[in-house]
């Protein structure tokens, strides 16, 4: 059997339900059309007393009651065959990014069980099993952030220094993916206090910041703007532009969403597990904030933009922008 | 020695195995994506460039599947060993339907994937016919010629697949007695007796056109109902 007649056949069963439901909701209309028909015709030359006109309106009430019960169904049931798409291709890219490391670790590890090898040979394998542990440490925090952080507000907002914790990140994310320090720039204010959840603060800053390096065309390129700012309205401004991939408009608002990933997970283009930007929303959402995205199109890079309400003594952040590498 | 060609987009597993590979003799390539390796698989050399493939399933791109698919399409029957996170039965028949001539879940274990692929390329060289095994067998009036995996018949020549050349070769070692499917899933397709699937049959439907001069009323290669599958050369 040919890959595509499986694949197409694996997507049949939902495109029957939604199929049926649309002709279901026909029907409802037809029904509604051809009973007022038959109940005005009946009608024609005699006289309509309160009776009829009662029920009539009853029934084209009812009928219309039933056409929106069956719409909202419908649009129930394809909101929850896409949730229920994108946690297959959860549990396909989870299963990816944690059975990857754990392989290649195996692999190395088994390398160093079976053959004798020159110390030079052994300190690079070490390294390699440190990235592979690493990627798995991201993906575990990955998915227990996802399920820490809720929309819910944050619980006991601390004051914190805003524009140190992007620098902080800025530094980490640089370490992390070995780049150049002309990789990031970063424009805003030494300090921006507000008050928030700073370790949460920190895992939606580092995952946006992840994501512009990931989603960036070569490592040898990438280049990435931050801006930080407070315009005196009381909230502070993060930007992270990008000159990646980018994306179509219509992906702009869905990869918010929880599992949501750009493609089909069996041709994965890049690591992950649909659930960073989730992290970044639930976040911002706790801190009574905003995030969105642009891009001008796949190719031409994006922004992401969050904007954090609770900034604290505006006016030592709003008048002292500075320009600073780092 | 043999040559092989890894396909496999994670840098650090890639480097892993082949390391271990040449350390074994083999001489080793490596692909990144679905393309690249359709390309080096591909090139205007002889299709028999490569001993085996080493192919992930998930690849930036062309994925696995599609790249064995693409591949058989395309006449190039190099014996592929595909290795993948996704272990489900449906995805290990998934995988062999599509093409593969063995399968192996990630993470495996380094002694297992060495012994896989020497296991492969020695099921490969008994399927052509190694020592004292026969390379040739004549059914009705189609011709095998098992080292080059081609079936002559008439004015027509097939090009056999490794686990086409090994079930014919199961068969015509068999021939007159009834061989199970389970016995077929375990010895060709090296998977467990009872597993689901149709990939027996489809093979068995695509040997007739090969052998029967009207594969809709078999005279050779006849199923046996509820056990098995019987090869009868002279009938």
């Amino acid at each position: 059997m040919s890959v595509g007649a499986q694949l197409s056949s694996a997507r049949r069963p939902k495109w029957v339900h939604i199929t049926m439901g649309v002709t279901l909701i026909v029907v409802a209309v037809a029904l509604t059309v051809g009973w007022q028909y038959l109940a005005a015709s009946s009608w024609v030359g005699r006289e309509a007393g309160t009776l009829r006109w009662v029920i009539y309106f009853l029934g084209t009430l009812l009928f219309l009651l039933l056409i929106g019960g069956l719409t909202l169904m419908v649009l129930l049931l394809i909101r929850e065959v896409r949730l229920n798409e994108r946690q297959s291709n959860f549990v396909s890219a989870v299963t990816h990014e944690l059975k990857t490391p754990v392989a290649s670790l195996k692999l190395y590890l088994d390398t160093l069980q079976l053959r004798d090898l020159p110390e030079s040979r052994r300190e690079d394998f070490y390294r390699t099993m440190r990235q592979d542990l690493d990627r798995l440490h991201a993906t575990i925090n990955n998915v227990l952030n996802a399920a820490m952080y809720t929309d819910r507000p944050v619980v006991d907002p601390q004051p914190l220094d805003f524009a140190k914790l992007v620098r902080r990140s800025i530094d980490l994310t640089r370490t992390r993916h070995q780049l150049a320090r002309a990789a990031f720039t970063y424009q805003g204010p030494d300090s921006l206090r507000l008050r928030g959840d700073a370790e949460a603060l920190e895992t939606a800053v580092l995952n946006l910041l992840d994501n512009a390096v990931k989603y960036s065309k070569e490592p040898s390129s990438v280049q990435v703007e931050v801006e930080v700012s407070a315009n005196g309205d009381g909230q502070a401004h993060l930007r992270v532009r990008d000159h990646g991939v980018g994306m179509s408009r219509g992906h702009l608002r869905l990869i918010f969403n929880r599992f949501y990933r750009i493609g089909r997970e069996v041709r994965r283009s890049h690591t992950g597990t649909g659930l960073g930007l989730f992290i970044v929303r639930s976040v911002v959402k706790g801190h009574r904030g905003t995030v969105s995205a642009d891009s001008a199109g796949p190719d031409k890079g994006s922004t992401f933009t969050v904007t954090l309400p609770g900034v604290l003594d505006e006016a030592t952040a709003g008048d002292q922008p500075s320009t600073a590498h780092g | 020695m043999a040559r092989l060609l890894i396909v496999e987009d994670e840098k650090n597993l890639a480097k892993g195995m082949k390391f271990n590979f040449e350390l074994e003799g083999y001489d080793v390539d490596v692909a990144g994506d679905g393309a690249e390796a359709l390309e080096q698989l591909l090139a205007g050399t002889p299709a028999s460039r490569y001993d085996l493939v080493l192919l992930d399933v998930m690849l930036p791109g062309i994925d696995g599947f599609e790249v064995a698919d693409r591949l058989r399409k395309s006449g190039n029957f190099v014996p592929i060993l595909m290795l993948t996170a996704k272990s489900l039965p449906d995805d290990v028949v998934h995988g062999l339907e599509a093409g593969a001539d063995d399968y192996l879940a990630k993470p495996f274990d380094l002694p297992v994937l060495l012994a896989r692929v020497k296991g492969l390329l020695r099921r490969r060289d008994w399927a052509r016919g190694g020592a004292g095994e026969p390379d040739r067998a004549r059914i009705g009036t189609a011709e095998v010629d098992f080292r080059n995996f081609q079936v002559r018949s008439g004015e027509q020549v097939f090009q056999l697949t490794l686990l086409e050349a090994m079930l014919l070769k199961l068969l015509v070692q068999n021939a007159g007695r009834v061989v199970s499917k389970g016995e077929i899933l375990e010895k060709v397709w090296n998977v467990n007796a009872d597993t689901e699937t149709r990939a027996v049959d489809n093979f068995i439907v695509r040997l007739r056109r090969y052998l029967e001069p009207n594969p809709r009323f078999p005279k050779h290669l006849l199923t046996v109902r509820g056990a098995g599958y019987r090869l009868l050369p002279d009938a």
